[in-house]
């Protein structure tokens, strides 16, 4: 009752207005998506809470479409109400009500199919045309077009060969996640034609989308992160995910396409005639002398005579295979040992990817960006290793698994377990119990807390932690995911 | 669940003080931990009890006056028969009863700190954090905690000490002997007031005297101390019934001519802003203090003898004046509930807020445990006799 009150409430405030654009920029103005949000929504009062509303041309185009919309109807209101007392029609008054009283639902309706439509006639066809214009200036740029493709890992191996690369080439890369067609292109169009190397992510979302990219930008190098369950709401199976990643191989050369082995489900896919990387070592070398901490991680690669000290700052085991990968490729366009030692030993953690941070003594591990088993497979076996006087794991689990959803949170449950945290976090969802499941599959024996509300945890952190404590964050959900 | 009591406010200058330690340092680590439902017992400046969620919420004091977020909610009346219940009444005149589990105390200063409160729950026979009635009494008379650590071998400063009544009667005789006892100069001190309130430092005999009268207007009694040359102030919190856990020794990064007003305290976050060094709740300080180990050790030896000297319990910060030239450590004062727990300091040392909470509960608990299997019961045929 009080949720339906609350709704009630927002439904009939200038907040109305607000909540519907914030809905459908969060889903990208995918009218499935924001649909699906509406109906399965029961608390309206709360739907703005982890994010806030961020004004861009087109949500303040909507917000003013709705208010717009809103106002018309209810002067349409008033006025079969008006002529409804004039005529003595108390049809017409009763309707007049109705038609003021229906705007919240006739409103958040409309706009969605208003979207819907400008996506088939206004946006589609503009950015159909950008990405047929970006082919063209992929085609005659001589740089080396790197494709950076997978499950997980992407934007950090991007980030990885983009500051070594950089040290002695001229080398771009698609900004932030930005990694479907739209972006490649917006991307191409700000391209010199003088650059060394350009490096691109594939943000693989549904079946046939790599082949797209790999048509469009057509890439020289293709590196192959892992694979892992992830969009699994729309490729359904793992298997359809693996097919379309490895279609890669129609578009670039076998002996060009480097494969991570470390994620189990590659080894599947993987042709003789493609080279895998692993934390063993890569293209020849290999790896010895592992010395990993919250610090940083080094190690030895070593081929023959050859030798590379690599020492970086990021975090986790999981870093050897890209490190590898990064500094081998590096050496192979021609790069110098001293620069590419330099190179490595400049990368850092990127922000909310395994980004250790002090907080009283205390250091807390921000990987709210990892949305994978595999990446919680490395998360989870990093705070294994350390020392710590608690060790603390957090997480809401992960998204879009698709039928997959419970076997990846039990399996996830277990993975923690292994781990040994003192205390599990969990922020209270759909996927708690299949987590709580795995954990109890795992023998978990340390003290779980189920949170309610995510916001009040990550604000009051520093009332939970203590000097010496080690807390890893895993994932993040945004206000779309219950 | 249980359900732990959070009592904060109260007729005492340090009032708005208690507010923070019970919102950030108690009720939110509390509710953090998922173990206990949470009651927030705000006592208003004139002595009425209130319960409700909304005196969680620290915007109602802050950005608002707690006035008006009152005016909605009736003041609640306690039950002390066999524990301590809360009665609720609404609007419509509908009385709730809450059993209280445990009472959280976290008022500083008088009519809280200085033991009646503890009094009320003591006869309410409900666990209760911190001190019990006699040592939180003694601990808040700054007199009669030097007296009971000079009794106990433990060093204190040259002190003189007499009541506000005493000195209204004869002020010129009061000045007279404080001068014949002590060497300027002084520091004044009401004293029952914490966090620094009253205090003054004379050089002569006329600051002496205005000293004196800014600490008769907070209390009715008064305690004039000598100044500990090449002084390094230090503090130990400590937690703990009969085995007790000191935190770090922390030292306030003051100069040797300063001392910790109220504003420095609170309102201004340390004299050395800029400088280097922990920023807890009373500014900045050296946490650990860097003193030699010889003498780091000697002060949390004084820091937990003074404690047990005093009887307290559950938790408290001793604070220590040393001489760096002669490393003689004097006892000066001890804080029964200090300011937000001094958390900034138990989490260095390896205690998160939520963890100390929840110690606080479990020793609380054990205390009211050992107190509970004394027979307080004894049959006399006295009464036959009449």
């Amino acid at each position: 009752m009080k949720k339906l009150i609350n709704s009630l409430l927002v439904f009939y405030s200038l907040r109305f207005s607000k909540t519907i654009t914030y809905m459908l920029q969060v889903s990208e103005y995918k009218p499935g998506k924001y649909f699906k949000w509406f109906w399965t929504t029961d608390d309206f009062s709360k739907v703005i809470t982890r994010q806030q509303l961020v004004n861009t041309p087109r949500s303040k185009t909507i917000m003013s479409g709705i208010n717009f919309g809103i106002a018309i109807e209810i002067l349409a209101g008033l006025v079969l109400i008006v002529l409804g007392f004039l005529n003595k029609l108390v049809g017409g008054i009763y309707f007049g009500f109705a038609v003021i009283i229906a705007y919240p639902i006739i409103w958040s309706q409309l706009i969605g199919f208003f979207v819907f439509f400008a996506r088939i006639l206004i946006i589609n066809p503009d950015e159909k045309k950008k990405i047929s214009n970006s082919k063209d200036i992929f085609s005659k740029t001589k740089a080396k077009k790197i494709a950076v493709l997978g499950s997980y890992g992407k934007t950090s191996m991007k980030e990885l060969l983009s500051s070594v690369l950089s040290r002695s080439l001229n080398v771009v890369a698609t900004p932030g996640n930005m990694n479907v067609a739209i972006s490649h292109a917006r991307f191409a169009a700000k391209l010199t034609g003088n650059e060394d190397v350009v490096i691109i992510e594939y943000g693989e979302g549904a079946p046939g989308d790599i082949a797209k990219f790999a048509l469009n930008t057509k890439p020289d190098i293709a590196v192959i992160t892992g694979l892992s369950p992830a969009h699994l709401d729309e490729y359904k199976t793992l298997e359809a995910a693996a097919k379309d990643i490895f279609s890669i191989s129609k578009f670039v050369d076998d002996k060009n396409i480097y494969v991570n082995l470390d994620s189990k489900e590659t080894n599947k896919y993987i042709t003789k005639t493609q080279n895998g990387y692993s934390s063993e070592g890569a293209l020849g070398y290999k790896v010895s002398d592992v010395n990993n901490s919250l610090s940083g991680i080094s190690f030895t690669l070593t081929k023959g005579d050859k030798k590379l000290k690599v020492k970086s700052k990021l975090i986790g085991r999981h870093q050897i295979a890209p490190l590898s990968l990064v500094a081998t490729l590096a050496l192979n366009l021609g790069m110098k040992k001293e620069d590419v030692e330099k190179g490595l030993s400049e990368t850092t953690a990127y922000e909310h990817r395994m980004k250790p941070r002090d907080l009283n003594g205390a250091t807390i591990i921000d990987d709210t960006y990892n949305g994978n088993l595999e990446g919680v497979r490395a998360g989870t076996k990093l705070l294994k290793e350390v020392d710590a006087r608690r060790k603390i794991y957090v997480t809401p689990g992960l998204v879009d698994q698709g039928s997959m959803n419970k076997i990846v949170h039990n399996e996830m449950g277990e993975l923690i377990a292994d781990a040994k945290p003192d205390i599990v976090v969990l922020m209270k969802n759909s996927v708690t119990n299949f987590i709580k499941e795995g954990l109890h599959k795992g023998e978990y024996k340390g003290e779980l807390i189920v949170e309610e509300d995510p916001l009040h945890f990550y604000n009051n952190l520093a009332s939970f932690t203590a000097s010496g404590d080690v807390v890893l964050m895993q994932n993040d959900w945004t206000d779309i995911y219950k | 669940m249980e359900t732990v009591a959070v009592i904060f406010g109260g007729k005492s200058a340090e009032h708005d003080i208690s507010i923070i330690t019970a919102i950030s340092t108690i009720i939110k680590p509390l509710e953090l931990t998922k173990k206990y439902n949470v009651l927030p017992v705000y006592i208003t400046k004139s002595g009425e009890w209130y319960c409700d969620s909304k005196l969680k919420d620290i915007y109602n004091y802050t950005k608002k006056d707690i006035s008006e977020t009152l005016k909605k909610i009736k003041p609640i009346t306690l039950d002390l028969n066999n524990g301590l219940t809360l009665i609720k009444t609404s609007k419509f005149g509908k009385s709730e009863r809450i059993k209280v589990d445990v009472a959280f105390p976290s008022m500083h200063g008088t009519y809280g700190e200085d033991g009646t409160l503890m009094g009320v729950l003591e006869m309410a026979n409900v666990p209760f954090i911190g001190c019990d009635t006699a040592a939180s009494a003694v601990a808040m008379n700054k007199v009669l905690s030097k007296k009971v650590a000079e009794s106990s071998g433990i060093s204190v400063v040259n002190y003189h000490d007499f009541t506000k009544a005493e000195y209204l009667a004869n002020p010129e005789e009061v000045v007279k002997a404080v001068a014949k006892k002590l060497k300027y100069p002084l520091f004044i001190k009401p004293a029952h007031l914490g966090s620094s309130i009253g205090i003054s430092k004379a050089k002569d005999e006329v600051e002496l005297k205005n000293a004196i009268e800014v600490a008769a207007f907070y209390d009715d009694l008064i305690l004039v101390e000598e100044e500990v040359k090449n002084l390094v102030e230090v503090t130990l919190p400590i937690i703990g019934n009969d085995k007790l856990t000191p935190a770090f020794l922390e030292k306030p990064l003051t100069q040797a001519e300063d001392f910790f007003d109220f504003d420095t305290k609170y309102l201004r976050n340390g004299k050395n802003s800029a400088k280097s060094g922990a920023k807890g709740s009373q500014g900045y300080s050296e946490v650990p203090a860097k003193l030699e180990k010889k003498l780091y050790d000697e002060a949390v030896n004084v820091g937990l003898s003074v404690y047990k000297a005093i009887g307290l319990s559950g938790i408290s910060r001793v604070d220590m004046l040393i001489d760096s030239k002669t490393n003689k450590i004097y006892f000066n004062e001890v804080n029964p509930l200090p300011g937000g727990l001094y958390i900034h300091n138990w989490i260095k040392s390896g205690i998160s807020n939520a963890e100390m909470v929840d110690k606080l509960i479990e020793l609380a608990k054990e205390k009211f445990n050992a107190k509970a299997s004394v027979n307080t019961k004894f049959t006399t045929s006295y009464l036959r006799q009449f």
